[in-house]
C-alpha cells in the first residue's frame, strides 16, 4: 500500500488558487493510494500545459513529455513494458488538438493506458486561447470575433472510433463522482479516457 | 588486376527486373564472385523504366561500375538511354524485331517474350536472361539450378526451364560473345545483402528490441526486414500513425528500457525533430536511422543524396549533444547500427545513423550477418534507490545513473523542461548552466567509442580525397583502378558529429585536398571548415540523384 504522503514530492502545486487541477490531483493521489499498484510500477506521462505541470507534484516514475505527445509516449512505454500501469495527464489542447492523431491511434489500438483530460475549454498555460473544445461563438484571445468551429466532444467521437474503449465525462466540481470515475478508469482493462470538466479561474471568464 | 564485369537488366516495373538481378547476383556469389549491385526505379508500381545492374569480379570490389558488358532490354527500347554505358564490346540483348543499332556495342535481337511464353509465362523472362548470362560467363549450371531451387520454391521447376532456355539460346546464337572469365573456385558462403538489411541485422545483433517506422523510401526496407523478423528475434516492430508518433512511441519504449530505433527519410525525419531535441534534454537514448533521398520536400523519392547532413547535425531545437554516424559501406551499416544502440544507451542521447538510397538499397556480397555476433558495451542501471534518486546527477563524465521503471525507490521524472538533478523543473540560471554543461560533457566521454576517420592509401600520397558515407565506395574503387604509383589517398570520415579534432592533423600535410560529396553544397566540407583548420583545394559535388561512378571519378582525378 502506498500512502498519499509517499505520493507527494518536495514541490507544492503552482496552480492558481481555486484551479480545478487541484481536484484532479487529489483524486488521482487518492486513487493511486487506494490501489494495489506500487509507485515504482506506475508511470505517469504528462502533456505540456497547466494540467501537465502536475508532473512535479506526484512521486512516481514519470515523463514530462512534449505538447501533444503524451499519449504516444505512453503507448510506447506500455508496448514495451505491459507490467507497468501507464497513465496520461493532459489538457484539452494537448490531447484533442496537438496530439489528436495519437488519441485516435490509441483508441483504435485499445492501448491499455489511462488518459485523464483536464478539459478547461482553453489553452490556459499560454494565457487563454481557444482550444478544440471551446464552445462555438466564445470570444477568446486568439478568436476575438468568436469561435466559428464546432467543438470536439470526446464522449461522442471516441466511441465512434472504437466502441470497446472506456470513455466518461465528469465534472471536477462533483468530487465524489470524480474520485469514483478516476478509480474506475484505473481499473478498466484497455484504453480509458476520463474527460474532466474543469474551470480555469484565470482565463475561463472569457467563456461566460 | 582482376577484370570487373557488369550485367544490367532494364525494363518496365512489374517484370521482375529486380528479382532477376538479385538471382543473378546470388548465383555469382555462390560461385565465389564479389558482387556490387545498383538499381534505379521510378516512384511508381507498374511500367516506367527500371534497371538493376550487377557488377562483379573475382577480387575486391567497392562500388558498381558505369560501363556495362551485357545489357538486357526486356521489352523494346529500354537500351536507348544507356548509350554512354556501352563499349564497342558490349552485347545488348534486346527483345525487338527491327532495332536501330546503337552507335557503340552490338545489338542482338533476342525473342525473350516468345521464349518465356513457350516456357509458360512472361514472368520468367528475367530468368531466361539469367540463363543467357550464365552461359556467356561460363557459370556452372548445377550451381545455378541449386540457387534457382532455393529462390523459387514451388516455382523452381518453371524457372529452371526458363534458365535452360536462355542458356541453350545463348549457346546456339550468341557464342561469339563468350566472355573470358574463370569463375573462382572454392566454397562461398557469402550472402547478398543491401544496406537496409545490413542495418537490420546490426539492430538485431546489437540487441535492438524496439523499432518503429512509417513507410518512406528508401528507409522502408529496414522496416520490412525487421517486421518479418519480429517473431523469430522477439522484436517490437511498430508501424505508427505518423513519424511524430513513431519517434514519440520509441522514446517511451526507450524510457522503459528498450534499445529503440526509428527509421525514415528526410521528410519523416523533419517530423521527428522535436523528439530529437526532447531526447537531448530528457537524456533518453535512442537511434534515428535517416536514409536520405534528394529533397527538398518529396523530391526524387527513389534516388540518392547526401543532402541532409547539415540538417541531421543541426536537427532538434536548442543546444544538446548528439552523435551522428555515417556508415561508408553495407558492412558498416551493420556495425554502426549495433554501435548506435550502444552509444544511445551508454551516453543517453540521440544517435543518428545517416545513410542514403545508394547505400541502403544497393546489395553486395557480404559474410552471413545472421551469424555475425557483436559484443555490446555494458550499460549499468540502478538496482534500487532511496526515494531521492538523482537521475540527472552532475557527474564528471556527464553521464548520470539510469533507473528503469519498476526499480524501487528510484522514481524520477524524465523531464522535457530544464530540470534539477532529480528531474524537477527548474529555471534558475545555476541549474540551467550546470545541466547544459553536464549534458555537453557526454560528447567528450563518448569520444573513445566513436568510429575514427579511416585513411586509405600510401603514406607517400600528395593528394588527399576526403569523403563520407556512400561516396567512399566509388572513391575507393576509383583508387583501386588508378594506375600504380598514383598520388592519391582517401580519408573517410565516419563520425560526422562531433568532428574529431585529429582530422586536422590527418589532413594538414597534403598539398592538395579534394572533397567529394553527393550533394550540392559540400556539406561535410562546410562542417569540417567550421570545426577545424581545413582548406580543401577542390570540391567535387554531384546532386542529380545518382551516385558517383568510379569511372567518372577517375576522369576527375587524372
Ligand atoms: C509544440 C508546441 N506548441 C505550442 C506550445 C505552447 N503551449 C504550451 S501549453 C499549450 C496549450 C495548453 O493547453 P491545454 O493542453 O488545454 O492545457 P491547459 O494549459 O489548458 O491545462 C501550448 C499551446 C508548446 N509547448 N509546444
Ligand atoms: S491558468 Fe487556469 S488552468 Fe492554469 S493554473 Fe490557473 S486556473 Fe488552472
Ligand atoms: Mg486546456
Amino acid at each position: 500500500m502506498t500512502t498519499i504522503a509517499e505520493l507527494r514530492t518536495p514541490h507544492a502545486p503552482t496552480w492558481c488558487p481555486g484551479c480545478d487541477d487541484f481536484l484532479l490531483l487529489a483524486g488521482l493521489q487518492q486513487a493511486l493510494a487506494a490501489s494495489a499498484i506500487p509507485t515504482e510500477k506506475t508511470v505517469i506521462v504528462y502533456d505540456i500545459g497547466c494540467a501537465g505541470n502536475m508532473a512535479d507534484f506526484v512521486h512516481t516514475y514519470a515523463v514530462h513529455s512534449l505538447h501533444g505527445r503524451s499519449i504516444a509516449v505512453a503507448m510506447g512505454i506500455k508496448l514495451f513494458r505491459p507490467d507497468l500501469t501507464v497513465i496520461v495527464i493532459g489538457g484539452d489542447g494537448g490531447i484533442y488538438g496537438e496530439g489528436l492523431n495519437h488519441l485516435v491511434a490509441a483508441a483504435r489500438a485499445n492501448s491499455d493506458i489511462k488518459v485523464f483530460v483536464s478539459n478547461n475549454y482553453l489553452y490556459s498555460l499560454t494565457t487563454g486561447q481557444t482550444s478544440p473544445t471551446t464552445p462555438k461563438g466564445a470570444k477568446t484571445k486568439s478568436t476575438p470575433l468568436g469561435v466559428t468551429n464546432e467543438p470536439l466532444v470526446a464522449s461522442r467521437f471516441i466511441p465512434a472510433i472504437n466502441d470497446q474503449v472506456w470513455v466518461q465525462k465528469v465534472s471536477a466540481k462533483n468530487i465524489a463522482e470524480l474520485n469514483g470515475e478516476i478509480k474506475e478508469a484505473l481499473n478498466h482493462q484497455g484504453f480509458a479516457l476520463l474527460d474532466v470538466d474543469e474551470n480555469c479561474v484565470s482565463f475561463g471568464k472569457q467563456l461566460r | 588486376m582482376e577484370k570487373v564485369f557488369t550485367i544490367k537488366l532494364a525494363g518496365p516495373a512489374g517484370l521482375g527486373i529486380k528479382s532477376g538481378g538479385q538471382l543473378l547476383s546470388q548465383i555469382l556469389i555462390a560461385h565465389g564472385f564479389s558482387v556490387h549491385d545498383y538499381n534505379e526505379y521510378p516512384s511508381l508500381v507498374r511500367g516506367g523504366h527500371n534497371t538493376y545492374q550487377v557488377t562483379f569480379t573475382t577480387g575486391e570490389l567497392f562500388a558498381p561500375h558505369h560501363t556495362v558488358d551485357l545489357f538486357f532490354s526486356i521489352t523494346p527500347g529500354h537500351w536507348q538511354q544507356h548509350l554512354k554505358e556501352f563499349t564497342p564490346n558490349t552485347l545488348i540483348a534486346a527483345d525487338e524485331k527491327v532495332a536501330a543499332a546503337p552507335t557503340t556495342g552490338h545489338l542482338e535481337s533476342v525473342p525473350l517474350k516468345d521464349m518465356s511464353i513457350e516456357v509458360g509465362t512472361v514472368i520468367v523472362t528475367n530468368t531466361i536472361c539469367v540463363g543467357l548470362a550464365a552461359f556467356l560467363f561460363h557459370l556452372d549450371p548445377e550451381i545455378c539450378h541449386a540457387q534457382i531451387t532455393q529462390q523459387f520454391g514451388k516455382n523452381a521447376e518453371m524457372n529452371i526451364k526458363a534458365f535452360d532456355a536462355g542458356w541453350v539460346y545463348a549457346q546456339k546464337h550468341l557464342s561469339a560473345y563468350l566472355q573470358s572469365v574463370n569463375p573462382p573456385k572454392g566454397v562461398a558462403n557469402r550472402k547478398l545483402v543491401d544496406g537496409n538489411e545490413a542495418y537490420g541485422w546490426g539492430f538485431i545483433q546489437g540487441g535492438g528490441n524496439f523499432y518503429s517506422a512509417y513507410p518512406m523510401t528508401p528507409a522502408t526496407g529496414a522496416l520490412h526486414f525487421l517486421a518479418a523478423k519480429q517473431q523469430e528475434y522477439k522484436l517490437h516492430v511498430v508501424h505508427a500513425e505518423d513519424e511524430i508518433g513513431v519517434a514519440s512511441i520509441a522514446s517511451g519504449a526507450a524510457f522503459a528500457g528498450a534499445r529503440a530505433a526509428v527509421g525514415t527519410s528526410g521528410g519523416g525525419f523533419a517530423l521527428m525533430n522535436e523528439t530529437i531535441s526532447y531526447c537531448g534534454v530528457t537524456e533518453i537514448g535512442m537511434v534515428f536511422y535517416l536514409v536520405s533521398r534528394p529533397g527538398p520536400a518529396t523530391g526524387l523519392p527513389t534516388y540518392t543524396s547526401q543532402g541532409d547532413l547539415l540538417y541531421a547535425i543541426n536537427s532538434g531545437h536548442g543546444e544538446f549533444p548528439k552523435i551522428v554516424l555515417a556508415p561508408s559501406s553495407q558492412l558498416e551499416s551493420f556495425e554502426f547500427s549495433a554501435l548506435s544502440l550502444d552509444l544511445a544507451a551508454a551516453y543517453q542521447l540521440p544517435v543518428l545513423v545517416v545513410s542514403d538510397k545508394f547505400l541502403a538499397e544497393s546489395a553486395v556480397s557480404l559474410e552471413d550477418l545472421s551469424q555475425k555476433k557483436v559484443t555490446p558495451l555494458s550499460v549499468e542501471v540502478v538496482k534500487e534507490g532511496d526515494g531521492h534518486f538523482k537521475r540527472y546527477a552532475l557527474t564528471p563524465t556527464g553521464v548520470s545513473p539510469v533507473a528503469l521503471p519498476g526499480t524501487k525507490g528510484a522514481e524520477f521524472i524524465a523531464n522535457s523542461y530544464e530540470h534539477d538533478e532529480y528531474g524537477y523543473s527548474a529555471e534558475d540560471s545555476e541549474t540551467t548552466v550546470a545541466q547544459l554543461e553536464k549534458r555537453h560533457r557526454k560528447l567528450d566521454s563518448a569520444k573513445p567509442n566513436l568510429p575514427k576517420a579511416v585513411l586509405h592509401g600510401s603514406p607517400k600520397a600528395t593528394k588527399l580525397i576526403v569523403c563520407w558515407g556512400s561516396v567512399a565506395g566509388p572513391v575507393l574503387e576509383a583508387l583501386r583502378l588508378l594506375p600504380a604509383g598514383h598520388p592519391y589517398a582517401a580519408l573517410v570520415v565516419r563520425t560526422v558529429w562531433p568532428i574529431d579534432p585529429e582530422i586536422e592533423a590527418l589532413t594538414k600535410n597534403y598539398p592538395e585536398i579534394i572533397t567529394v560529396e553527393n550533394n550540392q553544397t559540400a556539406q561535410l566540407t562546410t562542417v569540417l571548415r567550421s570545426q577545424i583548420n581545413f582548406h580543401p583545394t577542390r570540391v567535387i559535388t554531384k546532386f542529380d540523384g545518382r551516385p558517383f561512378y568510379p569511372e567518372e571519378l577517375i576522369k576527375e582525378f587524372t
